[in-house]
């Protein structure tokens, strides 16, 4: 099956001590779909924001779900958009 | 748990707290060099009359703490009988569990009074309310002068990159420009914090 590559966002806050969720995502996505993503973008912001987003639909946000995502979501969100 | 002489003495001073920073060391430098101390604020704390110890809680990547932390580190540098020890809040959560912030977030800075006895006397967290409430002021007018940013609650990761890099110009700007009102506030709940403890 062919499946299309996807770009995942992760803009978090920079000035809340936020990069270890950060690089654990992002490492955890790495692992599970490797070339089957286009890019990871880290977005260093502020403000309290932990969001990622997948081809340009965000799939968590720190400010509407609360807290960081499980990995397992975000894969979720990926595998739907990649058509996997 | 009760904070003691032994847990005090696992404390950092300000200036060992400063020296092992593995980050943001220039900005709180930076920050310290352009405190302004009011002489109220350093009059005030003179003439308590007696010896405070202030505990507090901070980590280096934290934006309030390389703002805020500098005003209490040259405050102590005036007034010879403030004693100030640094916990790294991620290794002390027994500590900051008892300063939570609206009782469920761990912000930081946290400075805790004690007197000489470790009897609490009073706390302090974050950043002043009037901070935050004038930041989210500028910050709608920001938006409204540039409708280019979108909307004040959109993902920020939606903009284009340079106009993101435009929003967080502007941002950083709107918060440089707030640093003297931001100082002296923080001095005005310092004073208003020991005025009452030594009342």
């Amino acid at each position: 099956m062919t499946t299309r590559p996807v770009k995942v966002k992760i803009t978090y806050c920079a000035e809340c001590g936020y990069e270890p969720q950060t690089l654990e995502l992002t490492k955890a996505l790495m692992y599970e779909f490797g070339n089957r993503l286009s890019a990871i973008e880290i977005v260093p912001w502020e403000s309290g924001t932990f969001d990622v987003s997948v081809d340009g639909q965000l799939v968590h946000s720190m400010k509407r779900e609360g807290g960081f995502p499980e990995p397992h979501v975000i894969s979720a969100a990926i595998r739907r958009t990649a058509g996997v | 748990m009760a904070v003691d002489r032994a847990r005090w003495e696992k404390g950092i001073t300000y200036e060992a707290f400063k020296a092992a920073m593995t980050r943001n060391q220039d900005r709180f430098a930076e920050n310290e060099g352009r405190v302004a101390l009011d002489p109220e604020t350093v009059k005030t704390f003179k003439s308590l009359p007696q010896r405070l110890r202030v505990l507090v809680l901070a980590e280096d990547w934290c934006g309030d703490v390389v703002a805020n932390l500098p005003i209490l580190g040259r405050l102590a540098k005036e007034v010879p009988t403030l004693d100030v020890r640094v916990f790294y809040r991620d290794q002390n959560l027994d500590l900051m569990e008892r300063w939570l912030n609206q009782g469920k977030y761990q912000s930081i800075p946290v400075l805790v009074f004690f007197d000489e006895d470790f009897r609490e006397l009073g706390h302090w967290i974050e950043r002043p309310a009037s901070v935050t409430a004038r930041r989210a002021q500028l910050r709608e007018k920001i938006f409204a002068a540039h409708p280019e940013f979108g909307s004040p609650e959109a993902p920020v990761d939606q903009l284009p990159e340079d106009v993101r890099g435009q929003l967080q110009a502007a941002l950083q700007k709107m918060r440089e420009d707030l640093v003297p009102f931001a100082n002296a506030e923080v001095q005005r709940e310092l004073r208003e914090l020991v005025s009452k403890v030594a009342a």
